[in-house]
């Protein structure tokens, strides 16, 4: 049953947004991305394998393998960054960078 | 789109908002309590849909779990706790990846996140290891506005998923023959080859980029700022 | 048109504008090479001296060719060079319409290049010496001065040759641009820059009418023409001229409009009245430039074209009367504003303003031939006082008011005695080349109406009068010197030596105009006949064969006496050279009117120039607050928009995750309710 299956990723996807932009740990925004793929990860092999008509298709499976390798490099980059940002300031608030603002 | 939907989004946004961190202990409990109620009404009835179908039980309580370690990931006040979480919903929806037949991408999904990514961060959050819990992680930002928009949000895809009556969609699930890993290499190998290529580098430049990144001193990085 | 009797190829006739042209690219050689500028003159000089070559060769040519078949009317050549400008495949043709780069060889250009060339060569010898500081070191800028006379002559050359009315409109064009450049050689110098920027000005004025005519010509005549002929060719032009006398257009006939617009071109270039303002201003350049621009080139382009155009101008009694009327009210306004100067060049100025009105009161009377007869002397006096003035400037330090110097006889007695035959000719002393040719337009203009040749008589009168005002407040009484002049005032041999050149042409070009024979035993003069060599010349060209009255002994003698009576007068009043101007007292207010010059830049002033820049300064404030302010303000919305968001730009990641995160879901709401 495709709906179910979207609305659980859609659940996790919605989660993982509110968690992007209400927590403040660096790390727990990273996750709540990871978490947003989880979400799509789940959505595009629910499409694949509840087709609207015809057979089941195995492109969902395909997209969710690039999409877990993105994940990889993401969060290889991503990680890389918070941990420079660490040591520089000593902390991981993402208030603590707002250096970008226009005084 | 059921009545009954929108009052269990409204619970859960509504519990959600008070068990985000900075309230009260005890209204953080109540919100819990609200979401645990909430995601289980939802799963039950997400798990009626599905009837006819082999394995409602594995959807339904994957289903459950997902949610619900999901909901400890936003809303834990310490990191580890909320990553290992996360370890608890990659299990999850890989299985229900497991239930939907896709057996390849369940095992690239539980050793990449599970074993490679999620590892990756209790690394990460060890090196950033604070004594107390930290002040940014006992206090969210704009949790009214994040839980508002995230709860319209999921009331729009869910109006759009349940647009069409249900019994419209199919319900009989075919059994895929042939076999798991070559279903998908297939495909992968052969239509999607260029992307797969493309995947390839795009690692290759992370890799290269991380190490840059991370090798950089910090003396360095300072003249970066002000 | 046959060109089989001519002693040089007609082709290097044609090479004869390009003499001077080379020159004058090979000083610019020099420039970019950065060669010392001491012999910069050289390939100029040379330029000029083979041109001038030429033109003599071509004079003396043409007269055997002339002599061998005197029936042939239209005589002389055209040579093609190439096809220039395609003017198309209008349907009633069948071939097509070439604008070609063709020289037109006879009887006039042959008297207008002999004097042009020849004149300008003189020029640009006197230039080699007065270029100089006393110490004999070239002037700033002596290179860029030589390449722009020998363009100068270039530009007169070509307009001269010119075969068809664009490319005379081409030389016409490139002689206003080479005066703007050499009026305003001192471009340092405000009054000089001003002065440049006024005689370009000025004369687009007169352009424009100019352009005009050649325009209409075009319309007026394209009709008319067969296959292959070119409206604007010389000869095609003068040959299907007789339509224009009848058809009609706006209640003038064709000719007249054609003739008076073209008309409005020569009143520009020849420095007529009303446009006369520009010339005397035009003394803020170099002398040498006065010179050539007063004697051989720029102002004797207007009489040269309305020369040539006589066939047109012919067939409009009106045009006639127009150019008639503005010589004689010029010719009068010039001459008295010329009586209350004290400026050497200046005096020579209007001198030549109210000259060359006696040549358009000659070309208004219908005889071009006696007009381009007075060109041909004018210039070789004319040039002769110029550059005598530009010596006695040279040797006084760059002073040349009359008020500042007397008795200059006795330091630069070689320019005296140039002078004195300079001012003779030009006043119109007997048997000297002004007389000649002034007494012909003076004859003319009786025949016209006594009332005309009374005007005309009594502004030679005038002429001769201020004149020798001028030269003997110069050059007689005490020895007076400016401070500037030095202690040793003197003259230089290099600029000497071609005055003597031109006051042998002063004396002598008056009687290539003249022939001998007649019955001596009546008189002295009457040995001498009007219309000779210069005449019979002439005619072999498009002025034709006009009507000459028969040349009444009496007013030789009349106008002899007129001038003498004018230098006469000068020599009483001036004679002592009185540091108070006896005319000043006498005349009063009449004398100052003059010395205002009537007022005419005043008016001028008044009448365009004010309301014009008050018309600029309106556009000016229009743009400047009108539509910058719209623009300012169309800005201030982005900018004052800009200034309110930036409150929202603080820098906060997640705030900006959360905007965004908004504007999708109100996306998503509002799609959904679209659909």
């Amino acid at each position: 049953m495709l709906a179910a299956h979207l609305l659980v990723g859609a659940l996790l996807f919605a989660l993982g947004l509110v968690g992007f932009v209400t927590r403040r740990n660096l790390i727990i925004i990273f996750l709540c991305t990871e978490m947003m793929f989880q979400g799509i990860i789940l959505n595009l092999v629910a499409f694949g394998r509840y087709p609207l008509e015809g057979p089941p298709t195995f492109d969902g499976q395909v997209f969710s393998l690039f999409l877990i390798a993105v994940a990889a490099a993401e969060a290889a980059l991503g990680l890389a960054l918070v941990v420079l940002l660490y040591r520089h300031r000593g902390t991981l608030d993402a208030g603590a960078w707002t250096t970008l603002r226009d005084e | 789109m059921p009545i009954l939907l929108i009052l269990m989004l409204v619970l859960g946004a509504v519990g959600l908002f008070l068990a985000l961190p900075g309230g009260r202990a005890d209204l953080s409990r109540l919100g819990l309590l609200v979401l645990a109620i909430g995601a289980a009404l939802l799963v039950a009835g997400l798990t009626q849909q599905l009837a006819g179908e082999p394995g409602q039980a594995l959807f339904a309580g994957c289903s459950l779990v997902a949610l619900l370690a999901a909901l400890r990931v936003v809303t834990h006040r310490k990191p580890v706790y909320s990553a290992l979480y996360f370890v608890l919903l990659v299990v999850a929806v890989s299985i229900l990846l497991v239930r939907m037949q896709a057996e390849f991408v369940f095992g690239a999904l539980l050793i990449v996140y599970a074993g490679a990514i999620l590892v990756t961060y209790l690394f990460v959050i060890m090196l950033a290891q604070q004594a107390r819990p930290a002040p940014y992680d006992t206090r969210s930002r704009e949790p009214l506005w994040g839980c508002l928009a995230g709860f319209v949000l999921l009331t729009q895809v869910a109006a759009y998923v349940y647009r069409r009556p249900a019994s419209e969609q199919a319900a009989v699930l075919p059994r895929v023959g042939g076999d798991a890993i070559l279903n998908v290499a297939t495909p992968l190998l052969t239509h999607y080859v260029v992307g797969l290529e493309i995947v390839g580098v795009l690692l290759l430049a992370a890799l290269v980029g991380a190490i840059a990144i991370a090798r950089r001193p910090a003396a360095t990085a300072d003249e970066g700022e002000d | 048109m046959t060109a089989a009797t001519s002693i040089l190829p007609a082709g290097l006739y044609a090479t004869l504008p390009l003499w001077p042209l080379f020159g004058a690219l090979l000083v610019g050689l020099w420039i970019a090479l950065r060669v010392k500028p001491e012999r910069a003159h050289w390939p100029v000089v040379l330029g000029v001296l083979v041109s001038a070559a030429l033109a003599v060769t071509l004079f003396f040519d043409l007269q055997r060719q002339y002599a061998a078949a005197p029936e042939t009317h239209a005589g002389g050549f055209v040579y093609s060079v190439y096809n220039w400008i395609s003017l198309g495949q209008p349907a009633s043709l069948e071939h097509n319409q070439w604008l070609a780069v063709n020289f037109y060889f006879d009887g006039l250009t042959g008297v207008m290049l002999l004097f042009v060339t020849v004149v300008s060569l003189m020029v640009v010898l006197y230039a080699v010496g007065y270029m100089r500081d006393h110490h004999g070191h070239p002037e700033r800028g002596y290179e860029r001065f030589f390449a722009f006379l020998g363009v100068f002559v270039f530009s007169m050359i070509t307009l001269v040759l010119a075969g068809n009315f664009v490319l005379l409109y081409l030389g016409w064009e490139l002689v206003g641009l080479c005066s703007y450049l050499l009026i305003g050689f001192y471009y340092g110098k405000p009054a000089a820059a001003a002065a440049a920027k006024k005689a370009f000005i000025v004369n687009r004025i007169g352009d424009f009418g100019f352009a005009l005519g050649i325009f209409s010509l075009y319309w007026f005549l394209r009709p008319y023409v067969q296959p292959g002929e070119n409206p604007l060719d010389y000869a095609v032009v003068f040959k299907y001229a007789q339509h224009l006398a009848t058809a009609q257009i706006g209640g003038m006939s064709q000719a007249t409009l054609v003739s008076l617009l073209l008309f409005c071109g020569a009143i520009g270039k020849s420095a007529q009245f009303p446009l006369h303002v520009w010339l005397p201003d035009a003394m803020e350049g170099p002398t040498p430039v006065s010179a050539l621009i007063h004697a051989a080139t720029m102002v004797t382009a207007g009489v040269y074209m309305v020369a040539r155009c006589t066939p047109i101008f012919g067939l409009s009694p009106l045009a006639l009367d127009v150019v008639l009327a503005v010589g004689m009210v010029g010719a009068v306004l010039t001459a008295t504003m010329a009586m209350a100067q004290y400026d050497l060049k200046r005096i020579l100025a209007y001198s030549t303003i109210s000259q060359l009105a006696f040549m358009f009161v000659g070309l208004g009377c219908g005889v071009p031939d006696s007009a381009v007869f007075h060109v041909f002397t004018h210039a070789w006096f004319k040039a002769l006082l110029f550059l005598g003035a530009g010596s006695v400037m040279h040797a006084m330090g760059g002073i040349i008011d009359a008020r500042k110097f007397s008795g200059l006889r006795h330091v630069l007695p070689q320019t005296y005695a140039v002078m004195w035959v300079g001012c003779l000719a030009l006043a119109g002393f007997p048997l000297l080349a002004g007389f000649w040719s002034k007494d012909e337009i003076v004859h003319a203009a009786f025949e016209r109406h006594a009332a005309v040749g009374i005007i005309m008589l009594a502004t030679a009168g005038l002429t001769a009068y201020y004149t020798f005002r001028m030269f003997f407040l110069c050059f007689h009484g005490p020895l007076r010197l400016p401070a500037e002049a030095g202690e040793h005032p003197h003259e230089s041999t290099t600029m000497i030596r071609p005055l003597w050149v031109l006051a042998g042409g002063a004396v002598l070009a008056g009687y290539l105009g003249v022939s001998f024979g007649g019955p001596a035993s009546e008189s002295f003069l009457a040995i001498f006949r009007p219309h000779g060599l210069i005449h019979d010349f002439l005619h072999h060209s498009t002025i034709g064969h006009p009507e000459h009255g028969h040349g009444g002994l009496w007013l030789l003698y009349l106008s002899a006496g007129v001038a003498l009576a004018g230098i006469a007068l000068a020599w009483l009043r001036y004679g002592a050279a009185p540091v108070a101007d006896p005319d000043a007292r006498a005349l009063g207010g009449l004398w100052r009117l003059w010395h205002a010059k009537y007022f005419v830049d005043e008016v001028y002033d008044a009448l365009f120039v004010r309301p014009l820049r008050a018309l600029g300064r309106l556009f000016f404030n229009t743009d400047n607050y009108g539509v910058d302010g719209v623009i300012w303000l169309v800005t201030a919305v982005p900018r004052g928009l800009g200034f309110a968001l930036h409150y929202l730009q603080r820098g906060a990641l997640q705030a900006y995750a959360l905007s965004m995160v908004i504007g999708l879901v109100a996306i998503l709401v509002l799609w959904s309710w679209w659909t």
